[in-house]
This record gives C-alpha cells, structure tokens and sequence, in this order.
C-alpha cells in the first residue's frame, strides 16, 4: 500500500503558546503527537520531549532490533506495537527525569498517540486524551480510549456523552506522560485497509469540530496537508479555545489490479497520488 | 446579562439569564425552557457561550431549531436573533454589557480547570466515587461485568462464537478479520463493529449490513440481542455475563 502523510499545528485563538507537537517520520511510516501540560513553557517541554523520545526509540529500533525494550510488552504483539509501548514508557520516563532534576518544570506532562504501519498492520500506543481516528467506508472510528475523567464516567454509565461534552471537567486527565514514574500504556492493532484515512489530533481539534464534520472533511479533502489546514482552519472558526494538532494518513492501493479499471473510479484512483485528488 | 425570552403568541412565557451553563430548550419539564408543543423533541436545542459566542445548536431535533426562519444545526447568535422550536420561538437579548463568556464562568466556579490537569490515583477514586454517588445511571459501576459477544446462528465463518475484545471489530474475508467469514466471494472487510465509550455501534464495510432487517448504511448501536446480517451469516449480539 502507498501512505501519504500530512501534519500540521496551530496555537489556536485563546492561547498564546502552543504546547502541541507532532512529528511524520514518513520512510518509517511513523506518526508521532503529544499535547503538553504545565504552567510557563514547560507543556512544550514535555511534549516535545516525549516526541523526541518515541521516535529516536523506534529509528534506533529499526537498525538494532537487540535495543532493550522498557516496560514489558506482552510478548503476543508484534514487534512494532511493543516497540512503539516501549517508546511510550521510555517516554514516561525521560519527561519524569527531567522534571526532577528540574524543579522549575514540576508538574509538567504530556499526552501522546503513536501510530506505525508496517505493510497492512497499524500499531497504536497510547496515553492521554489526544486521539486516533480511523475512517473506513464513510465510519470514523476512534481506536483510543480517551483517559480523561469524564471518559471514564461515560464509560461506567455515570454520565451520557452528551454530558461529557458540556461538563468543565473536560480538561482533568486521569493518565499522562510524565507525572508518576510508572505509566500504564494503552496498544491497539488493527488491519488497514486500500483508501483507509488515519488520523491523529490532539483535543483542541476534537472540542470544536464534531466526528461528523471530521469525517466529512477527510473525505471530501483527499489532500493530507489540506485536509490536516482544513481541520485547523474549522477549529479556529469554531472558538479555537486550545491549541490544536493533527495528522492525517491516507492509504492507497500500491498496485494497478488488473481489473481495477473496471471498478467505477478505479483508474482515477490507480493514477492518482495526495496532490492530484484536490478539487 | 444577556437573556433568552420564550415568546408564544406575542407574549413572553418565560425568561431566562444566559450564564456559564447551556440552557436547554425542549418538550420535557427538565428544560430550562419548556415548550409544551407536540412538534417539539423532549430535548430540542441549546444555547451557550462558547468563549465571547453565543451558540445555538440543535440536538438531532425531529422537526429543527430555525434562526431568523434558517434551519440551523448550530449558529451564533445575534442580539435580537430568534430561534423558532416548534410554534413558539425564543428571542435572543444579548444586548445588556458584556457577556459573561463561558469560559470565564467556568474559572470561577473552578479555578484552573481550565488548564490540563492529571489526577494521582487517590483523587482520582474519589472524584470517580464521589460521581457514581450523584448520577443515577450507576448500573455498570456496580453491576456484573458483561462481556460483548458475537454468536454466529447460520453462515460459514471460521468460528461460531466471538467475545469483543478490541475498540475495532471487522468482519470480513481477511485472515486478520475478528470474525473470520469462510467461502467464495466474501469481501475482506464487509462490516465492522466499533467500541465507543457509550456501547458498540455497527457499521458497513464493502457490504451493508442489517440490524433485526433494517439495512444500516451509516453507524448504528448495538443493544443486547440484535440480530445482524451480512453476507448471508446471521448473528446476535449479545452481552454474556
């Protein structure tokens, strides 16, 4: 399959620093976003610390699979999930360190959502209330479990999502990067699929713009960059009350079948690359 | 402060000052504006501030919420705007002072809530239980844990029984598919089932799926002892104990 990557960030209308950070390794099909907590600089700290740390874990990974791995990941997953979880704890820990020994960024933390496809698997690690999305025949699925307070509330049935989104303790995370020495962190894999669309954002995007104005907008913008500055632009439009990240992954079909000009759209998407779909 | 008027006939029924909460308008009396009209949904719309905006948004209503006689599904509003639900329609006065933005409501009645913030473990059980006490819906914090399933009733897939383990279910041809359909021209992916915080919700693949016989082309929740079909296999969706 072909992978096209976009990414983009945005200090919003309300805040005047912006503690969010993403990075694409794209050779490694590698997406990678934080959102950084702490008063003064220090979210923008610990958010790039804990990006810094995910993906110098897996590159080094990649020429010596022998690199230890933090954390215990349960052997049945594959290598690149428990590479990702171990990235994440070693995460954890860098940010937890670093707050120690400075006494000035105590208190700071980060959320953090990986991604990594190798082939047709998607490997997820996560932490925090930023989120992945994957879009697949018109559904937008998210494939993160918010850790957030009223996440959980919904979860247990105490409150309806309808509540959660209106109440004032949206902000209160129950799990972050850097805040206790331990983390627990969550994994997912998952198969991908020809025209899949993934999408990483932190929650600056998903308090202003609904799942429904999300997956219309990933659809009707096949461009990833665009897609990603589309998303930015409606969040903004929206209130833009924090900062907001995003990252958005399309996947194509690597090769022409041979009946693919049979299929209604088949040569267009055959021909067709991220840049030739806009309209 | 600024106020919503609830108008019928020309007359003002009710007022009410727009604050830090959203104010709801609907049929049922929990409403902070109860309409009591037959084309009106139980709960209809609601406005709030949303920074210095002030913001109508209709929830799913069956006959709409209209600004100035535009269907909306969510709008800013205006001084002197007025939303029409149903027969009755609600007058926007945003006119007195500056409004109190939302987000500096929420401040003062919760100082730094605003900010990100991470709970150790002992808050966090606290806060948690403290909720579970107020709500009344407890009944997953304390009841059984039920465990979703997917039983096969006729069709070929590779097993007869499937517990939902992950946020993503696919059904399909797919060796990585969860429930694995077996035989000649079965799509790798026909359907999927997604975990969301308030259930699990079907929805299609390459094929449409049916819930209890009604094609569903977009996502649908699940409730115990629906009867999927896709693919000429039947299942139920059930929660085991």
């Amino acid at each position: 399959m072909r992978i096209f990557g976009g990414g983009a960030t945005d200090v919003g209308r309300v805040r005047s620093n912006n503690e969010d950070c993403f990075r694409l390794v794209q050779p490694m099909n590698l997406f990678v976003l934080s959102d950084g907590m702490g008063g003064e600089a220090h979210g923008e700290i610990a958010s790039a610390l804990a990006v810094e740390t995910v993906v110098k874990h897996c590159m080094e990974a990649e020429t010596n699979p022998a690199a230890p791995f933090y954390g215990n990941p349960p052997d049945k997953l594959s290598t690149h999930a428990k590479r990702l979880i171990s990235a994440v704890h070693l995460a954890n820990r860098n940010i937890y360190k670093s707050a120690e020994e400075h006494p000035e960024q105590s208190g700071m933390g980060a959320t953090l959502t990986a991604m990594w496809i190798d082939g047709n698997a998607l490997s997820v690690a996560h932490v925090g209330d930023s989120r992945a999305y994957l879009l697949r025949s018109g559904m937008l699925q998210q494939l993160t479990s918010d850790h957030s307070l009223v996440a959980e509330q919904v979860r247990r049935g105490i409150i309806s999502a309808t509540e959660a989104e209106q109440s004032d303790m949206q902000s209160v995370l129950l799990r972050a990067l850097g805040t206790q020495p331990q983390v627990e962190v969550d994994s997912e894999e998952q198969e991908l699929f020809p025209r899949d669309v993934l999408l990483l954002c932190s929650d600056g995007l998903t308090r202003m713009v609904t799942e429904p104005e999300i997956a219309g907008t990933l659809q009707a913008e096949t461009d990833p960059q665009k897609a990603c500055e589309r998303l930015i632009v409606i969040a903004n439009e929206n209130g833009g009350a924090d900062n907001i990240s995003v990252v958005v992954v399309r996947l194509e079909n690597e090769s022409k079948s041979w009946f693919s000009w049979l299929r209604p759209g088949g040569r267009k998407h055959a021909g067709s690359n991220g840049s030739a779909g806009g309209h | 402060m600024p106020k919503l008027s609830l108008m019928f006939e020309g007359k003002v029924v009710k007022e009410v000052p727009i604050g830090n909460r959203p104010i709801t308008i609907g049929r049922s009396p929990d409403n902070d504006l109860p309409v009591d009209n037959l084309a009106v949904s139980n709960h209809h719309a609601r406005v709030y501030y949303e920074g210095a905006r002030l913001v109508v948004e209709d929830l799913d209503s069956l006959n709409g919420t209209f600004v100035n006689d535009l269907r909306v599904e969510r709008a800013t509003l205006h001084d002197g705007d007025s939303i029409h639900v149903g027969k009755h329609y609600v007058k926007v006065d945003a006119s007195h002072d500056a409004p109190v933005p939302y987000d500096m409501g929420r401040k003062a009645a919760a100082p730094a809530i605003n900010e990100t913030m991470v709970l150790d473990t002992k808050v966090r059980r606290e806060m948690l239980q403290q909720a579970a006490a107020m709500g009344e819906r407890t009944q997953f914090a304390s009841g059984r844990i039920k465990v979703p399933t997917i039983v096969v009733l006729s069709g070929s897939t590779a097993s007869k029984e499937y517990v939902l383990t992950n946020r993503l279910t696919t059904i399909g041809k797919s060796t990585m598919a969860t429930v694995r359909l077996t035989g000649w021209f079965k799509p790798q992916m026909a359907a999927q089932i997604s975990q969301r915080d308030d259930g699990y919700y079907i929805g299609p693949g390459d094929k449409i799926p049916t819930v209890n016989g009604t094609p569903i082309p977009g996502p649908v929740r699940l409730n115990d002892g629906d009867l999927i079909e896709v693919c000429r296999v039947r299942m139920n969706f059930i929660f085991r104990d």
